[in-house]
């Protein structure tokens, strides 16, 4: 394989992990930015949007938990993988919607460290139920085969290796992972941009008083981002659950880079959420894909760093930049 | 208190001087004393093993063992240090596995390849984590509030996967730091084994008396710095860090040394974790680490010297002994409430902890002392 094709797949495989965190980033990053509400539960949104996702795409059989003991050996509505995508997010976005109303709502007043330790206590509380009903095994999330596939359409296959010029086999998964988040990240950010809810809300971000004052009714828009931002982490759990293993302690395992991304691009910033994530992802694809050096007696091998790189780069983007790549000095609290 | 009535009333003697102070008043200075808050908690630090994994009666219903009583009091040096940040600087730390986990490995390694003394262990383990606090401390601090938290979030998980791979060959990677050895205290007295005489029945082995003994010490050291200038300033900057930048403080200065001091404690807790323990898991370094932490001070009582020990123990016991419990039943009948409820013990405390936060932020610790304050303004109000 040529040197072309390696720095290819390291791209491409950099785009996709990115994707993933930019999925998470954009949500915790217009909520963090307009309502100045600090989720540390967005990673339990993202758990809810991967087990939703694999009980409506599949049917899965369960080894452990508590559903087993009550007679589900096997649950899940098994109608394929395009119903999960449709509905995961509106389920997340009904969940996101009651989270704002009945807990983001009384912690508004009450200071940073309260809402962060809210919201981290109920992360606990979903990952345990999760892990109560379901068991801490890990369950398969298979990748799915052909979406769309209604009578003698055959749909439109998304798993398996695909042919690229240059390269040759990718797996298709990845690919798909990518266009998807592209498509939602840019409606969202037509939808924030160019429509009057989105002037609304980013004003709101400039100043929610004035906004108020100006006698616009900002509660309805700010609860529309929160459900938004919730529904984009449910999609991250669904496109992102084949790609790993699902169990009730990915989402704490997510959170932290999800975080980093938002921090790395610019707080409230879309476009520094996309940049961010896709920088982490990068980095880490390019350490995992870099082979490994030998001087000497002495062999560095890159693979291992790649977490800790992924740190050391945020560390460095904020000594020298503090308020993000993207973000701007007034908006970030 | 000129009321005559009063003197009749409750038949007290020595109202008739406007000046003594009333009972509850002087129970109030002794409580505040120095001497007394040292001399309460080593009395309970030397009776708690006693009363939790040996007494009669109350050990057999609390389930308790010598164990989880000196594991409890080194959690407990970890929260007070935590409290010093949380509670009195109002800084919210996500990375203090860093510092507890940090410190344990490196006692662990210390033991392993250069003494395995347990003076020395503790000593290394705190140098590192103060000296990493530190450095943690100057790069976290540059921005306040959610970024404080985020960052040191981000820089425990860093040393959390260095350990899990590329230093592998020192910390022993998945597995954990296995076959750590602890010599005898002093060259002499082997910590696991039972103490003399008296001795012996109440504190158990020369493990817990170590770690007592540092507790007391650790409690002491935080009552003075809460309560010398320098603590108030902490409080200061919780209360309203722009005034206190505007009356003339270096605002950064302290904040950073809160964050050290706080680390500091969270190192011996670390070392003794490793002596305590003769291991140190990987998950010691995991960000869920800092979590538990910030449950136990939060459950326990920010605020307040005993609260976050409160809470630690608290955690502990809901962790190892509750979770251990099979069926919830009725007491004194054979109805059956819940069954496996072990299994729900960390559901069940992310339910408590949410409530707490939800509607008494102030904790269990925060609770009795308004119940203790209602108390005293009613013998307060029947004095006058």
């Amino acid at each position: 394989m040529s040197l072309l094709a390696d720095v290819m797949i390291i791209l491409l495989n950099g785009l996709q992990q990115g994707a993933i965190y930019v999925l998470l980033a954009v949500g915790l990053s217009i909520i963090l930015g307009t309502l100045k509400f600090v989720n540390f539960a967005h990673g339990a949104l993202y758990v809810i949007g991967t087990y939703a996702g694999l009980l409506i795409a599949l049917d899965v059989s369960l080894t452990s938990g508590k559903l087993r003991e009550w007679g589900f050996s096997t649950i899940g509505l098994d109608l394929g993988f395009f119903a999960a995508l449709v509905f995961v997010p509106i389920v997340v976005f009904i969940i996101g919607v009651t989270m704002e109303r009945f807990l983001a709502q009384s912690f508004y007043d009450r200071p940073d460290t309260d809402q962060i330790l809210v919201t981290f206590g109920i992360a606990i509380v979903v990952q345990e139920l999760f892990r109560v009903l379901f068991g801490s095994n890990s369950l398969p999330f298979n990748q799915p085969e052909n979406v769309l596939a209604i009578g003698g359409f055959g749909g439109i296959p998304v798993s398996g290796p695909i042919t690229l010029p240059i390269i040759g086999g990718f797996p298709r998964w990845r690919l798909w992972v990518i266009a998807i988040t592209a498509v939602l990240v840019g409606i969202v950010y037509a939808l924030v941009e160019y429509t009057d809810f989105g002037l609304i809300v980013r004003a709101g971000t400039r100043d929610a008083e004035m906004v108020r004052l100006l006698g616009v009714k900002i509660d309805r828009p700010y609860l529309v981002v929160f459900g938004i931002g919730a529904a984009l982490a449910g999609v991250a759990g669904v496109v992102g659950g084949p790609l790993s293993v699902v169990n009730p302690t990915v989402g704490t395992n997510i959170l932290v880079p999800a975080f980093l991304t938002v921090v790395i691009g610019g707080i409230g910033s879309i476009t520094g959420a996309v940049a961010g994530g896709l920088l982490i992802g990068l980095v880490q694809a390019t350490l995992i894909g870099l082979p490994s050096v030998t001087l000497g007696a002495f062999t560095l091998n890159f693979s291992p760093w790649s977490q800790v790189g992924l740190y050391a780069i945020a560390a460095l983007v904020l000594l020298l930049r503090p308020q993000g790549i993207l973000g701007s000095e007034e908006v970030a609290p | 208190m000129s009321d005559p009535d009063a003197t009749s009333s409750d038949g007290a003697t020595v109202v008739d001087d406007p000046q003594a102070p009333s009972l509850v008043e002087r129970l109030q200075q002794f409580r505040e004393r120095e001497a007394t808050v040292i001399g309460l908690t080593a009395i309970g630090v030397a009776l708690f093993p006693w009363i939790f994994a040996r007494a009669p009666v109350i050990s057999d219903l609390l389930l308790g063992y010598q164990n989880l009583a000196a594991l409890m009091l080194i959690w407990a040096i970890f929260a007070i240090g935590f409290d010093l940040l949380l509670g009195y600087t109002g800084l919210l730390s996500f990375g203090h596995a860093a510092f507890w986990g940090g410190s344990a490995y490196v006692a662990g390694i210390v033991s392993l390849r250069v003494s395995s003394d347990p003076i020395v262990m503790v000593a290394a383990g705190t140098i590192f984590a103060v000296l990493f606090a530190w450095v943690l401390g100057y790069l976290s601090l540059r921005r306040g509030g959610i970024y404080f938290s985020i960052l040191t979030l981000a820089f425990a998980q860093m040393l959390y996967y260095m350990s899990a791979a590329p230093l592998a060959s020192l910390t022993g990677g998945e597995n954990g730091l296995t076959g750590i050895d602890v010599s005898p205290l002093f060259g002499s007295f082997h910590l696991e084994s039972e103490l003399p005489m008296l001795a012996g029945e109440l504190l158990g082995t020369w493990m817990y008396a170590f770690v007592g003994v540092i507790t007391v010490a650790a409690v002491g050291i935080a009552y003075r710095i809460l309560n010398s200038p320098y603590g108030m300033v902490f409080r200061a900057i919780r209360e309203n860090e722009q005034r206190a930048k505007f009356v003339g403080l270096n605002v950064w200065r302290y904040k950073l040394m809160a964050f050290i001091v706080s680390a500091g404690f969270a190192g011996i807790a670390g070392s003794l974790f490793t002596i305590h323990g003769s291991y140190v898991p990987l998950q010691s370094l995991f960000w869920t680490e800092s979590g538990e932490i910030v449950i136990m001070v939060v459950l326990g009582g920010t605020a307040s010297l005993f609260g976050p020990i409160l809470g630690a123990g608290l955690y502990l016991y809901i962790e190892n002994i509750v979770s251990g419990i099979q069926q919830l039943q009725v007491p004194f009948t054979d109805i059956v409430l819940i069954n496996d409820f072990g299994t729900y013990w960390h559901l069940l405390l992310g339910l408590i902890f949410v409530v707490v936060i939800w509607t008494a932020p102030r904790g269990l610790w925060g609770g009795l002392s308004d119940l203790r304050t209602a108390v005293e303004s009613r013998l307060r109000g029947e004095d006058r």
